[in-house]
């Protein structure tokens, strides 16, 4: 009795924790298409999703969804060559 | 163990779980140089003086432009390496993302820059205004705005990814011009100073043709929900 309790609290406190993520389904569709595009001269970007699919991004899907196409550690200019601190 | 001590820790951490959260959607700090790296009296006084307005800046751009990504410690009152004395700018930097385009590949690097320029520094100049007491503090003698984005994506297992980035260098008398409406953007580029990069390569000043751009005012992510309690004007 006393453990049944303390497991439904604990699944309870769980479901709240997490109640703001997004849907497995919504992150498939997400993280299946992480960037944006540019289309050529009207350098149009946007996010493409799976058609008739409605995911709610978050900021924080965003990040996720960023790490995850990382292409790796990019050659670029640093700030040091820029700007004194 | 007793019902009210699991209850207390059930609580506890799914309160942890909630707050664990809440942070998530928060902006990193450290976007923000810390004060005390700031090299001059004068930068570590402006610092301490605007932090709340830089914290307010990481907020803003970190939920409203979610497609762009702001540099660690870009943040701050740097000194452009290429001016002499101690003028500090308030800088930022921000990597732009988008999916490679040929068509745009296939620009010159001008056309490129003007482009990007075009879109966001009129903008962020805005953003980095927004408290008024930034740009009116006497010891602010301009903005940075560096923007960078992939140029080229790797080829082969093993390349890595190429840059370009234009640093913009600002006078604060041509952004308050610009900011009251007394110039248009495209003054503001021909007053700036635009340092290009391809990679790590210098490629020196650009002259650019920017124009008048209202993607970043206009633009959504599709889906994008705003945290509760975040606007974005």
């Amino acid at each position: 009795m006393r453990s049944d309790r303390l497991r439904l609290l604990l699944v309870g406190s769980v479901l709240v924790a997490v109640a703001g993520c997004a849907t497995g389904e919504e992150w498939a569709t997400w993280k299946s298409h992480p960037t944006h595009f540019a289309s050529g001269e009207h350098m149009f970007f946007s996010v493409r999703n799976k058609e008739g699919a409605a995911p709610r991004v978050t900021r924080k899907d965003i990040a996720l969804a960023r790490d995850e196409g990382w292409w790796g550690k990019p050659i670029t200019v640093s700030q040091e060559q820029i700007l004194e601190r | 163990m007793s019902v009210s001590r699991a209850l207390a820790t059930a609580l506890i951490v799914g309160l942890g779980l909630v707050l664990a959260q809440g942070a998530a959607a928060a902006p990193a700090e450290d976007r923000l140089l810390p004060v005390d790296q700031h090299t001059s009296d004068k930068a570590r006084g402006l610092a301490r003086t605007h932090r709340q307005a830089l914290r307010d800046l990481n907020t803003g751009i970190y939920h409203c432009l979610p497609w762009v990504e702001l540099a660690r410690h870009s943040i701050g009152f740097f000194k452009p390496k290429h001016l002499s004395g101690d003028d500090r700018y308030l800088s930022l930097r921000i990597y732009i993302e988008q999916d490679p385009s040929t068509d745009f590949a296939r620009l010159r690097v001008e056309d490129r820059a003007s482009a990007m320029f075009s879109r966001y520094v009129g903008p962020l100049l805005r953003r980095m205004t927004k408290d008024p007491a930034v740009a009116a503090d006497p010891d602010l003698d301009g903005f940075t705005v560096i923007l960078e984005w992939m140029k080229q994506v790797p080829r082969a297992a093993g390349d890595r990814p190429i840059h370009e980035t234009i640093a913009v260098f600002v006078e604060k008398p041509v952004a308050r011009e610009y900011l009251t409406g007394t110039i248009p953007i495209t003054e503001v580029a021909a007053k700036a100073n635009v340092l290009g990069f391809d990679g790590e390569t210098a490629l020196g000043p650009l002259r650019l043709a920017v124009w008048e751009d209202t993607f970043v005012s206009t633009y959504k992510v599709a889906n994008y929900v705003l945290e509760p309690g975040v606007t974005c004007g």
